[in-house]
């Protein structure tokens, strides 16, 4: 009897604001104009999947001698109706079993089971009704004696009776464990057990009655107040009565079991577990409760398109923090994926002699799910929205969360956990500056027990560490996905050969286009940030084979998933749509595209002006294409009838490629330097001049190759004078130019000028050497005719020219169906051609 | 002259114990870089690993006298183990060796290794755990400095042994035996073996394979800078894609080796493209006045700055212990890839200045122009009026070229002819074929 009242008692205090907030939110859930808490609590039945019933009856029933209103009676009518229902079944099963109808007494007791489960709600509440405790412990015993009559009978009882007899003793046995207590306390006085009752609740229901509504007073609201002031004590006592510690876990089943069901109301869920949550007092119980809530947090947030509302998003970060902080403080437990299936799951448990005690749950599930939650918030907020920056601020949170469950993973040493974790972390870190990672750092240091995290000092050092443990644990997915980072971040801070050197003998290169989209993204990514590192330092042709794949092929946005592009040829279908929303990145995390194009532009205007003045007339010369977009936009720019005055980036280049190309290094300096993105760039006056250097070298280049036909000699002197280099660099360059054979001249020494070498072909000359070409190009185009004549090996050579035709047709399609995939699969086009690119500028050293 | 460039504390972590101490002893004699009592220290301190007593022994003597005192060692009673050891397993191995020293298991001994255990076992009763023991016998002599007996061994056990891991570390020893010894055409053979057993073994990682590589670039070098045939050696096996990538990812400072292997090996000038290639890409991680010499020299053109660095390479390599002996060949080579490059890119060259480029006198120069332009054949006249060296161009003749272009097209024209012949002669015989066996088209 004390049980009840005591955890009334004590637990009110905590509890009552909760009620109140039940109070209040059933309150204004219920649209007919309600002026009790019994027709409130109808309303719940209604919206909580049959949820109020029949164990609050019997208060009811009771404070019914206590106040007399004839509202209680209402209640009471609602919930006979199940209450009898059980009652009835209980009865009848009774009878069945004094004539030894086993079979109908199953039946019945079946039913009766199934009219306790629709009350779950309220048996929750109230505990489970006495009679209901009496009915099956004394069928327990009826069933025992009958085993045993039928034992020593000489006549036994037919088979389908003797089967259902036999199921009977299954069933209640199981049955019968869920209310171990209950029977007991029958057990210990079976007369008084039903009559006790009615005399124990009684002060009980007074007491609670007090204390919320003195409660009520405070904390409630206006109207509904007033109203609901008699009502309230027997809502409240109620609730009172319904978590308390016993029944704690028998709740948290009824949730889980609830869980996912078609009818279940998730803010009742939600709701019921936090009030768990403050009756929970051991450590076992307050994670199992946790681990409930968190789930229940997350099961809001359903289908794909849609994002996680931020308070829940909040709640389940907060719920998660304070897992891990019971998990921190009480070593003994641990939450594991695969702990142990416990028989009993009621039980309170804690560690003894050492021993830990392991509950079934998924942290690093939690984890990844409010990471990706997180993300996906990022990716539907407008990233121009003050919105967007309030949302970015939660990272730190949840980065400190990362931070935390890894900190438990290493103690519990989950390999897989850890690996995962980690690469979280990475994905959170690997993009971001120095500064930006000291403040997460230290933010996330200031946020957990120091015990667990000290900021880490060096942010590369960090990174470092963390995938340097992902190489030598993870799977070969994170093992790739970690690499690239680490290249990301070490390209981002400028250690151009380091990167290059572990993209180069990782060779993830050969092997990405079998990776999934999300990782080819990334390696794009990494690309393009490793073409920009070797920018920044001033290495003008890596830079553009690292960029010339991605920014080549006009699919920029597409290649790293930072937007969709429009203008598709081929329709694509709304799911795909979907799936490539899905993959974009967070706007914070984007590469500027305008500097990105900006950058690839400038670097295919330094190695294609000199190329092109080098190739001269050459025909041959002149197919070598370095970047075909820049080469497009030069001719389209050309053709133009007027130019006016640079708008854009893309003018600004074009303009100064125009200019160099003409030997107006001066200009083409000025118009480069006027483009604004370089701000953009960290030193970006070191930028500069490093551009300005290079233009004036390359302006030389290209100045010896379009002019050397007009000269027979140069001065040095001028040379380095017309294009403000220094005499050395100039010879130098100069001497370049002569040992790879580009330019047929020599220095001479004494005089310090470059002598030109020309050889003045005569008419007939010339003429020669154009026949030679026509001779060598007609046995060339012979040679492919009969190429495109010769059937395959193997097949019949009647049937070759068909053959051949066939095969053609086959190949456009071929191409075809390649560029319809190349731009539905969002990050693989034409990454091959670019590894080459990089791969032989700089394996070309590795032979 | 600073110890920047001094490469014996980076190469001992990859040589054996055995193989540091005469390049210490090197440094020591030459009082280079660093203190002499450092470095007694040093020889002491992997003395200490050896069973070498005496050696310690007369070590420990020396630092004393130079003011060390060393912690004292039981050095009798270690030496009475030593040799009880050494007699045990040297009379264990004396079984072995008397069967296989009898001239008719010579005889008998085939190629074929298994049968040979099987023909040791029947008629002498050898089991494979008394070879093991010459392998052991090797390991301890040479542990005590008996390197030549230590090659006997080792030598005899990979005869017999199948054991594909104990036979790799035994060629390791014999390797550094026949190195210590000094007989250089056996361990020249040994390099090329172990080469290829490192090629073909199968390493449980490639990080394993790696270590083993980086180990053996280090060793070879003993055998090539002194092998006759070694410098042809060295810049074939460094040049080996495994081996560059072995040089690149964990020890660049052999560049400086394969560098002047290739500067001083005349037929290899071909070569010196894809050097350059390889020190400009790795100029990032290590740099050193001979790679930078070529860097100068190749990448910059910077004549000035070459001839800097040559001075600066003839220290380096006076303080280098591999490359001390090929030091006067170096800089005459290096001169001469000096001079052939001033002469393909400049016209008319002042022989004063030329000498001086070549750290020469004028007169020295002067001879030394003439003897480039006889050897090399260098199309060049010495102007002597004005003191200069007039280079010829040769400009390719518009008639060369239309030479050039036209050379192939016959042949090209031939091919094409006899291919549409096969064609038409495969078509007919297709076409009999077809008019003799009708049927079978129709059933197929």
């Amino acid at each position: 009897m004390s049980r009840f009242f005591h955890a009334g008692e004590s637990d009110s205090d905590d509890t009552e604001s909760d009620f109140s907030d039940e109070l209040s939110a059933s309150d204004s859930g219920d649209n007919s104009d309600s002026d009790s808490d019994d027709s409130g609590s109808d309303s719940d039945d209604q919206g909580a999947g049959k949820k109020a019933g029949r164990g609050r009856l019997w208060e009811g029933s009771l404070s019914d001698e206590d106040d007399d209103e004839d509202v209680v009676r209402v209640v009471r009518s609602a919930k006979d109706k199940r209450f009898e229902e059980i009652e009835q079944a209980v009865n009848t099963m009774d009878n069945k079993q004094k004539i030894n109808d086993w079979v109908a007494a199953q039946n019945e007791f079946d039913r009766a089971n199934k009219a306790l489960q629709k009350a779950v709600g309220i048996i929750a509440q109230t505990g489970t009704p006495k009679f209901y405790v009496k009915a099956v412990a004394e069928l327990e015993k009826a069933i025992q004696s009958a085993l045993d009559k039928e034992k020593s009978a000489s006549k036994k009882m037919n088979a389908s009776n003797a089967k259902a007899l036999n199921s009977m003793k299954q069933k209640v046995k199981k049955n019968n464990r869920l209310y171990e207590k209950e029977i007991q306390e029958y057990e210990k006085d079976p007369e008084n057990y039903e009559g006790e009752e009615v005399v124990e609740v009684k002060p009980k229901v007074k007491k609670a009655k007090k204390v919320v509504v003195s409660d009520s007073e405070e904390g409630e609201e206006g109207e509904g107040e007033e109203a609901d002031d008699g009502f309230t004590p027997v809502g409240a006592g109620g609730k009172t009565v319904e978590f308390t510690q016993e029944n704690l876990f028998k709740k948290l089943r009824e949730v889980a079991e609830a869980r996912g069901k078609k009818n279940t109301n998730r803010e009742e869920q939600v709701r019921i577990l936090e009030r768990l949550l403050v009756v929970a007092n051991t450590p076992y119980q307050k994670i199992r409760v946790l681990l409930g809530l968190i789930s229940t947090q997350f099961d809001f947030a359903a289908g794909l398109s849609g994002y996680m509302n931020l308070p829940l998003w909040k709640n389940a970060e907060k719920y998660l923090n304070s897992l891990l902080t019971i998990l921190e403080s009480n070593t003994g437990y641990a939450v594991k994926e695969d702990a142990p299936e416990e028989d009993d799951e009621d039980k309170d448990r804690s560690p003894e002699n050492g021993e830990t005690v392991f509950i079934q749950g998924s942290i690093v599930a939690f984890v990844d799910r409010l990471d990706d939650e997180f993300t996906k918030s990022l990716q539907n907020i407008d990233p121009h929205t003050t919105d967007y920056v309030d949302r970015l601020k939660d990272e730190v949170g949840l980065y400190s969360v990362i931070v935390r469950s890894l900190a438990y993973f290493n103690r519990l040493g989950a390999t897989d956990a850890i690996c995962r974790t980690t690469m979280r972390r990475v994905d959170h870190l690997y993009f971001k500056p120095d500064t930006v990672i000291a403040a997460v750092e230290s933010a996330t240091a200031a946020l957990v027990p120091a015990s667990i995290a000290q900021p880490a000092q060096d942010s590369s050092n960090l990174i470092h560490d963390l995938c340097v443990y992902l190489y030598k644990n993870a799977s070969s997915l994170l093992r790739t996905r970690a690499m690239l980072c680490h290249i990301y971040h070490h390209a981002l801070h400028n250690r151009f050969f380091v990167a290059r050197d572990m993209i180069l003998m990782s060779h993830l290169q050969e092997t990405i286009h079998q990776a999934d989209i999300i990782t080819q993204i990334l390696h794009n990514r990494t690309m393009v940030q490793l073409g920009l590192c070797a920018f920044r330092g001033g290495l003008i042709k890596e830079a553009q084979a690292a960029l010339q794949d991605i920014s080549g092929t006009g699919r920029v946005k597409e290649l790293l998933a930072q937007g969709l592009s429009l203008q598709r040829h081929s329709a694509v279908s709304p799911d795909q749509e979907k799936l490539e929303r899905q993959r974009q990145l967070p706007f914070h995390m984007h590469i500027n595209l305008e500097l990105l194009e900006c950058v690839y532009l400038t670097c295919s205007m330094l190695l294609e002006i000199p190329a092109m003045a080098s190739a001269g007339s050459n025909p041959d010369a002149r197919k070598r294409v370095i970047s075909k977009p820049f080469r497009r936009m030069l001719d389209y720019n050309s053709r133009q009838v007027f130019t006016g005055p640079p708008e854009n980036t893309r003018d600004h280049i074009m303009g100064a490629a125009k200019a160099l190309a003409s030997g107006e290094w001066e200009k083409s300096i000025e118009l480069i330097n006027a483009i604004k993105i370089w701000d953009l760039m960290p030193e970006s006056a070191k930028i500069k001049e490093m551009l300005g250097r290079k233009i004036q070298e390359e302006g030389l280049r290209t100045y010896l190759f379009t002019n050397a036909s007009y000269y027979a000699s140069i001065s040095l002197e001028q040379l380095a004078k017309m294009f403000d280099l220094p005499l050395a660099n100039t010879t130098s360059i100069v001497s370049k130019l002569v040992w790879n054979e580009e330019l047929s001249a020599s220095i001479d020494q004494i005089s310090n000028v470059v002598v030109l070498h020309h050889v003045q072909l005569s008419r007939l000359q010339s003429l020669a050497l154009g026949f030679a070409d026509k001779a060598s190009g007609f046995v060339e185009g012979n040679e492919k005719l009969l190429e495109s004549k010769t059937p395959q090996q193997g097949e019949r050579p009647k049937k070759g020219a068909n053959a051949s035709k066939e095969q053609g047709t086959g190949k456009q399609q071929q191409q075809q169906q390649q560029r319809t995939m190349g731009s539905r699969g969002g990050g693989r086009g034409g990454r091959n051609q670019f590894n080459n690119g990089l791969g032989n500028s700089v394996r070309g050293g590795r032979k | 002259m600073s110890a920047q460039y001094d490469l014996t504390s980076k190469m001992i972590p990859f040589l054996d114990q055995h193989l540091a101490p005469p390049l210490l002893e090197f440094l020591e004699i030459n009082e280079l870089f660093y203190t002499p009592t450092s470095l007694l220290e040093a020889r002491y301190e992997l003395s200490l690993k050896t069973n070498m007593i005496d050696l310690v022994d007369k070590l420990h003597g020396e630092l004393e006298e130079a003011g060390v005192t060393p912690a004292a060692i039981e050095l009798v009673k270690k030496r009475e183990e030593i040799l009880e050891q050494l007699e045990a397993s040297q009379s264990e191995a004396r079984k072995v060796m008397d069967v296989i020293e009898n001239p008719d298991v010579i005889n008998a001994l085939r190629q074929d290794k298994l049968q040979n255990l099987q023909f040791l076992k029947d008629n002498y009763g050898m089991t494979p755990e008394m070879i093991q023991t010459l392998y052991k016998l090797g390991q301890f002599q040479y542990s005590c400095g008996n390197y030549g007996g230590a090659a006997d061994m080792l030598y005899h056990y990979r005869v017999l042994s199948t054991d594909d891991n104990l036979g790799l570390s035994a060629l390791w020893g014999k390797l550094a035996s026949e190195i210590l010894v000094g007989n250089w055409e056996v361990a020249y053979e040994a390099v090329q073996e172990l080469k290829e057993s490192i090629d073909k073994t199968h390493f449980p990682s490639p990080l394993h394979q790696l270590e083993q590589r980086t180990w053996f670039l280090h060793w070879s070098l003993f055998v090539f800078f002194n092998h006759s045939k070694g410098r042809d050696a060295v810049v074939d096996l460094f040049f080996q894609p495994a081996y560059i990538n072995t040089i690149q990812t964990s020890c660049p400072w052999i560049l400086r080796y394969l560098t002047a292997a290739v500067i001083t090996n005349k037929r290899r000038k071909t070569l010196v493209k894809d050097l350059v290639k390889i020190i400009e890409h790795e100029s990032y991680q290590y740099r050193d006045p001979v790679t930078e010499f070529v860097e100068a020299l190749y990448i910059h053109f910077d004549f000035d700055l070459a001839k800097k660095k040559l001075v600066e390479c003839e220290e380096v390599l006076e303080n280098d212990f591999f490359l001390v002996a090929v030091q006067e060949e170096f800089i005459q080579n290096a001169r001469c890839f000096i001079s052939e490059t001033y002469c393909r890119i400049h016209q008319k060259i002042d022989i004063a200045e030329l000498s001086q480029t070549l750290n020469m006198s004028k007169e020295e120069g002067e001879k030394w122009i003439v003897n480039l332009i006889r050897d090399t054949r260098v199309d060049a006249k010495i102007d002597y009026k004005e003191n200069t060296v007039l280079m010829n161009t040769n400009t390719t003749s518009v008639y060369q070229q239309i030479i050039e272009r036209t050379k192939g097209l016959s042949f090209r024209s031939q091919v094409l002819a006899t291919s549409i012949d096969k064609r038409e002669a495969a078509q007919a015989k297709a076409a009999q074929h077809e008019k003799n066996h009708p049927s079978t088209e129709v059933v197929a």
